[in-house]
């Protein structure tokens, strides 16, 4: 039924259906994705989907174009979903098979389209008269994957793609409406706290079940060329708004590098600093993102990254993210459309394109990096629109044997981003193209052998500029039980950028404190590493890049972050130029130190 | 025996007065005065008691929903409130889950960074230290350090203190111990406890719920003092009792110590309205559709009863608010909701509101943006020269001017605009009614949606038909069923503790000696508020889940000593309960029981059901016709449509859409196909045909 058939705009030719009826079908395809999402989050079990949010929700056609996505999923996880299903359809039809109503399909080939391997995709055909339409597709980081050591963050010496845990290339879990029991038992007996992982598989499942259910449901009661039109048009508008935003650029060339950590502990210092290098050339109403100069792959160290999946997702994110900021733009419908004006380039063999089995698993904070340098290459082109550098996030995978069973807890670290034009940066935050939620402490300690000890915003590190850098935390933690834990992280050794005469921001820093007191400073990427019950941790996270001259901050502004304890008052003279005494604003005297200084 | 109903609202605080021994009821409205909305509050009962001739001596409870709590938290004016926690946890407020607003965005805003509850200077950190699973001390209390915080936050001219240490929900003994040295230190101070105001887990969410307390604290608490003594003076005799968010009043006392249950309390109103509206009618099964100017609050009634969210999923201006709540889902869709062609060239309407002023463009005050108000007069479906009575003229022509600015943007021709806005808005909505829903394994197909708020009458049957609601109820004053709703309130208490016990090895003890502790701690505040025990009826909950999962639901408990087979049968409902829910149980999985709540309901008088109204006839009632534009099988049509004034309508008489029905505070529209007639309740109800 398509209410409105009789309605074609005339001033627009180039949609295909009515605005009204394109308008409801598009509000009713983002309804399904957050269904499916709110409930994929309630079911679940384990902390990293249910409080961190690391799991995404999507609908895509047959051929894998994304219909919509689920607004709380995290942007890394709904975003591959066009290439999961890509990269599932070219496996099957190499392999000679199809899909079939019923089916569901799992997949995590990180050379096939998915992210890394934690992150497993479930994939529901949906069909209509015997016809492939489209799937339903869930992914969500899970907590074990089978991979050399427990947890499936920190496995940051897997030195291929096998010893990142299992590889599911479009394993048909379902097959036409049966389960295939072998497969499942092998997920339960290759994968450490099974009970927990294979629990959310399910959730998956079921979820991914909901959306093909209401997907059919739409279609049935619109037609599919009704809906069809709608989603094209939909990808059609969500292109427009991209080009015009591009095209509102100066064309040219706009090229910068950043470093992120590699293993600092490594003996051949190549692979200790690792460059990413991004020139975007704008032409018209469209853009090329390319990757040049970035280095070359670490074949035997799992931090490259992934073009489908990982690179291309960051790439968008922050494109979109400062171009079509949702602040100033609203809401606008996540889908290949909003892709199509971005062309990436990533030479073959380097960190951004690396060619299998070179391990991918811990790409997680070089893609940020990425994210990062994207942002300050645009940054010439749109200054009032970006961040000084962000803070880039780390994860620290704890684990042990609780009577003869393991847990398993992910510890997402959070960053804190640059100072922007008119605003300082966010305090203590997930950062660009990642958004988790960090886990309750009254959970943790209820849950698992940890005390959390402290967990509060650094002393007096903000990155000074006319807009501060925003301030990275402190996080403390005593292991309650013997166990190990692993670390993937990034920004021990490089400060995050300062913009435009802005302060660069402050490093990373994480110490290993035994029980007699001593202290062993450690390295980003920590591969796993036994600790005893009283054991302590203490995490330093990064603080953002200031923004623009720090003399020109007004004073007041200085004033009450010294008040508010974020800085001292030495602070305030050294890098502000701005003189306190007591609790106020010595007006004469910081006229007089910034005319001495300016 | 004479109760009295007064729900102030951003533009008007309306009252509705019962006899319930006579069952006579009188309504009226007058304008909120912002600056002190008691003010106008006394005026609108001086004015409504003059007017119909009653004793104010003799009204014997003024029940009062206000948003004065509200609005300092939206207005973002509060007190100077201080905080004192855990050393090392400074920041747990300003961190929050360390998740940001928008996934799309450098330049937006966190509100808990952006505009603090209490600000980092004031937010002080003592020694002590305690752990699960008992809340057994790790370290003592640091009450020196206690001390020295209260004196430097007093000498800052703090003005409320919220106390905030870790695992407090399962022991509140440093909490309770700190703040009797606070308030012995500033006596003149609002002090609350996390433990008292929401005594659960989540250290940020509580944290802040509590900070919410101490920065709206005394501000509530003066302006409570200050009506109940204002009403004493103008011998208004009654007692005072506050609509709380829970769907019950508390007594004064109550919501001074525990200001956090008033802040979405002007929701709960409406939906008990539209629950009474529905009970006369003989409707159990309701969804309740109240549509103002700038949003559409939706509840759900399911057998009587009301549908309460999860404590995580509520929020004021961004804050997470651990109180209990029934579930009122809103969007931003009413009157003054703006359609506009977004940069993309999509068709939008909302959640952008023209609001009060300038309003639409209909209302002449300055407004050029395209409402749903102007759609609808475009349309004929609202009268220029009798709206409201005809106390306010609408301008058609400037309607005309803004749609026919969008429909030359869409390459429309101007009713299909007009139209168009209607379906969005109402898409909007039924969307809305599906996450609430559908989504929740609840048929709206056997539903009744009760339609009201200024603009609820206007949309009500067109949202239920492309739901498939069958009928649709409209109260006899849609613009007042808040305030009628506060007459059918009771006093509600809730407690709730933290259990954490998983199905393969409940302390049922524990669980038993808990729900007895709960329910006698408000047993004592009961007392206290002079209620016969005998009038108190109790409700136990729990929130359950499978072990490891992070979201429960909510299963209610037996009452008197739980035992093994009640266990067994709690079991049984949660595997069902999620089943409905999400569409799937996990039955092997254990259960962890993650709360107890408990609530006492102190019964209250009530609104009585009102005498049938006199009737006339379709004739009298009509007042002309008018041209109309409806959709019929897809396709836009005019129809020479009657306008029926309300008062004048035959009882148990049915008519035949298309129809347009009028009075003061609302306009009914009966579409083609649907049928309509006045029960004896008074309320109008629509029945909509096969519509396909």
């Amino acid at each position: 039924m398509n209410v409105h058939a009789a309605l074609r705009p005339k001033a627009d030719a180039k949609t295909r259906i009515d605005p009204v009826t394109a308008a409801v079908i598009h509000g009713a395809l983002e309804n399904i994705a957050i269904e499916m999402g709110h409930k994929l989050m309630r079911m679940s079990y384990s902390s990293i989907i249910r409080e961190s949010e690391d799991f995404g929700a999507a609908l895509t056609d047959a051929e894998g174009r994304q219909l919509c996505e689920c607004k709380m999923s995290t942007p890394l996880q709904s975003g591959p979903i066009p290439g999961y299903i890509r990269g599932i359809l070219k496996i099957m039809a190499a392999r000679g098979e199809t899909v079939r109503p019923g089916d569901v399909i799992m997949h995590n080939d990180p050379y096939g389209g998915a992210s890394h391997g934690p992150d497993v995709g479930f994939c529901v055909p949906v069909f209509l008269d015997g016809a492939l339409i489209g799937f339903s597709v869930t992914t969500a980081h899970h907590l074990d994957i089978g991979a050399l050591s427990p947890g499936s963050c920190g496995i940051v010496d897997a030195v291929d793609t096998y010893a990142e845990g299992l590889q599911f290339k479009a394993i048909k879990v379902v097959s036409e409406g049966r389960r295939n029991e072998a497969v499942w038992h092998m997920l339960r007996d290759n994968i450490r706290a099974s009970d927990l992982v294979v629990g959310d598989m399910e959730a998956q499942v079921k979820a991914a079940e909901i959306g093909a259910g209401r997907y059919l449901a739409l279609v049935q009661q619109y037609g599919l060329a009704t809906v069809n039109a709608a989603y094209e048009d939909l990808m059609d508008y969500s292109e427009r708004l991209m080009r015009d935003a591009i095209r509102a650029l100066p064309d040219g060339d706009y090229t910068a590098t950043t470093h992120f950590d590699g293993y600092l502990d490594d003996p051949d210092p190549a692979r200790r600093e690792l460059p990413i290098t991004a020139t975007i050339r704008v032409r018209g109403d469209s853009l090329v993102v390319d990757l040049t100069g970035t280095a070359p792959q670490v074949p035997d160290k799992p931090i490259n990254m992934p073009l489908e999946g990982t690179v291309d997702c960051a790439v968008w994110l922050t494109i979109r993210s400062i171009l079509l900021d949702s602040v100033t733009y609203g809401n606008i419908p996540q889908n290949s459309g909003l892709t199509r004006p971005i062309e990436i380039i990533a030479p073959k063999g380097t960190l951004t394109n690396p060619i299998f089995p070179a391990p991918v698993i811990a790409r997680f904070c070089p893609g940020n990096a990425l994210a990062d340098t994207v942002m300050k290459a645009l940054a010439q082109a749109v200054p009032t629109q970006v961040s000084a550098g962000i803070g880039n996030l780390r994860v620290i995978a704890f684990s042990g044997l609780n009577e003869g069973k393991h847990w398993v807890h992910m510890e997402i670290l959070e960053g804190s981003y640059g100072g922007r034009h008119g605003l300082d940066g966010m305090d203590a935050v997930d950062t660009l193209y990642a958004n988790t939620r960090n886990n309750p402490i009254e959970d943790i300690e209820s849950h698992l052998p940890i005390r959390v000890d402290r967990y509060e915003l650094r002393d007096n590190t903000a990155a000074p500029g006319q807009w501060r850098g925003g301030i990275g935390t402190v996080r403390e933690f005593t292991c309650l039980a013997d166990g190990g834990f692993s670390v993937e992280g990034d920004g021990h050794r490089f400060r995050p950028w300062g913009f435009d005469g802005g302060t660069d921001g402050h490093t990373a820093s994480l110490t290993l404190v035994d029980k007699s007191g001593a202290q062993t400073p450690l390295v980003s990427k920590v591969p796993y590493h036994k600790v005893k019950a009283g054991d302590h941790l203490v995490s330093f996270g990064p603080c953002g890049g200031g923004y623009g001259d720090p003399l020109k901050r007004d004073p007041q502004a200085v004033l009450f972050d010294v008040l508010e304890g974020y800085i001292c008052a030495e602070q305030a003279k050294t890098d502000y130029g701005v003189v306190i005494s007591g609790k106020s604003l010595d007006a004469a005297a910081t006229t007089a130190e910034r005319a001495r200084r300016a | 025996m004479q109760t009295i109903g007064v729900d102030v609202g951003g533009t008007f605080t309306d009252l509705v007065f019962c006899d319930l021994k006579t069952g006579q009821l009188a309504i009226h409205k007058v304008s909120t005065t912002p600056h002190d909305p008691s003010e106008g509050v006394l005026a609108g009962i001086r004015e409504l008691c003059q007017q119909n001739r009653i004793d104010p001596g003799g009204i014997r409870y003024v029940f009062h929903g206000t948003t004065t709590a509200t609005n300092s938290v939206l207005e973002n004016k509060g007190a100077k409130a201080g905080l004192i926690t855990n050393q090392g946890f400074r920041d747990i407020v300003h961190i929050g889950r360390h998740q940001r607003v928008e996934h799309y965005s450098i330049m937006q805003e966190l509100p808990w960074q952006s505009r603090p509850l209490v600000q980092r200077r004031y937010r002080k950190t003592v020694g002590g230290r305690l752990a699960p699973p008992t809340g057994q001390e790790l370290e003592p209390l640091d009450e020196a350090g206690v001390r020295r915080a209260a004196q430097e936050l007093k000498a800052e001219g703090v003005e409320s203190v919220a106390i905030c240490f870790l695992f407090s929900y399962l022991n509140p003994a440093h909490e309770l111990r700190a703040k009797a040295i606070v308030q012995a230190e500033m006596p003149d101070a609002f002090v609350t406890t996390s433990s008292f105001v929401s005594p659960q887990f989540r250290e940020f969410e509580r944290f802040t719920t509590a900070s919410l307390a101490a920065f709206i604290g005394p501000k509530v608490e003066r302006y409570i003092d200050h009506l109940d003594k204002a009403l004493s003076d103008s011998g208004i005799s009654g007692d005072l009792r506050i609509m709380a968010s829970n769907g019950g009043v508390a007594t004064p006392a109550m919501v001074s110590e525990k200001p956090t249950l008033t802040l979405l309390s002007g929701l709960a109103a409406g939906v008990l309205g539209g629950a009474w509206v529905g009970e006369l009618v003989g409707r159990r099964r309701l969804i309740t559709f109240d549509i103002g100017g700038t949003s559409a609050d939706i509840g759900i009634i399911v057998d009587g009863k009301f549908a309460e969210t999860d404590a995580r999923s509520t929020s004021i201006a961004g804050f997470p608010l651990l109180m209990p709540m029934l579930d009122i889902h809103t969007i931003g869709a009413g009157g003054g909701s703006i359609a506009y062609v977004d940069r993309g060239g999509a068709f939008r309407v909302g959640p952008q509101s023209a609001g009060a002023v300038p309003g639409p463009a209909a209302y002449g005050r300055g407004g050029d943006q395209p409402t749903v108000t102007d759609a609808n007069l475009v349309l004929g479906r609202l009268d220029a020269n009798d709206f409201l009575g005809g106390s306010m003229a609408l301008d058609a022509e400037a309607s005309r001017r803004v749609i026919g600015g969008l429909a030359a943007q869409l390459g429309l021709p101007l009713n299909d605009a007009a139209e168009g806005v209607l379906t969005i808005l109402n898409a909007n909505m039924a969307n809305a009614i599906r996450s609430r829903t559908v989504q929740k394994g609840i048929d709206p197909r056997g539903f009744a949606l009760v339609a009201f708020g200024g603009a609820g009458p206007l949309h009500g049957a067109e949202v239920a038909a492309m739901l498939g609601i069958p009928e649709v109820i409209v109260p006899p004053h849609p613009g007042i069923t808040s305030a009628v709703g506060l007459l059918t309130t009771d006093l509600k208490y809730d407690t709730i503790r933290t259990q954490f016990q998983v199905s393969d090895a409940v302390d049922v003890d524990r669980l038993n000696r808990d729900c007895l502790d709960m329910q006698a701690e408000l047993a004592r505040q009961f007392e206290a508020d002079k209620i016969p025990a005998a009038d108190v009826t109790w409700q136990r909950v729990g929130d359950l889940r499978y072990v490891g999962q992070g979201y429960e639901l909510k299963i209610p408990l037996p009452g008197g000593t739980i035992d093994a087979a009640g266990l067994a049968g709690i079991w049984d409902a949660f595997h069902k309960a999620h089943a409905a829910e999400y569409g799937h149980a996990f039955e092997a999985s254990p259960i962890e029981i993650v709360n107890v709540r408990v609530s006492g309901i102190g019964a209250m008088p009530k609104l009585t059901r009102p005498p049938a109204p006199a009737g006339g006839s379709l004739d009298a009632a009509r007042l002309r016709t008018s041209a109309c534009v409806f959709r019929v099988d897809g396709t836009l049509k005019s129809f020479e449509t009657p306008v029926y004034q309300r008062a004048k309508l035959p009882v148990e008489e049915r008519f035949e859409g298309p129809a347009i029905i009028l009075q003061k505070d609302s306009t009914t529209v009966v579409p083609p196909r649907t049928t309509a007639m006045v029960d004896t309740s008074g309320s109008i109800i629509i029945t909509l045909g096969d519509r396909s």
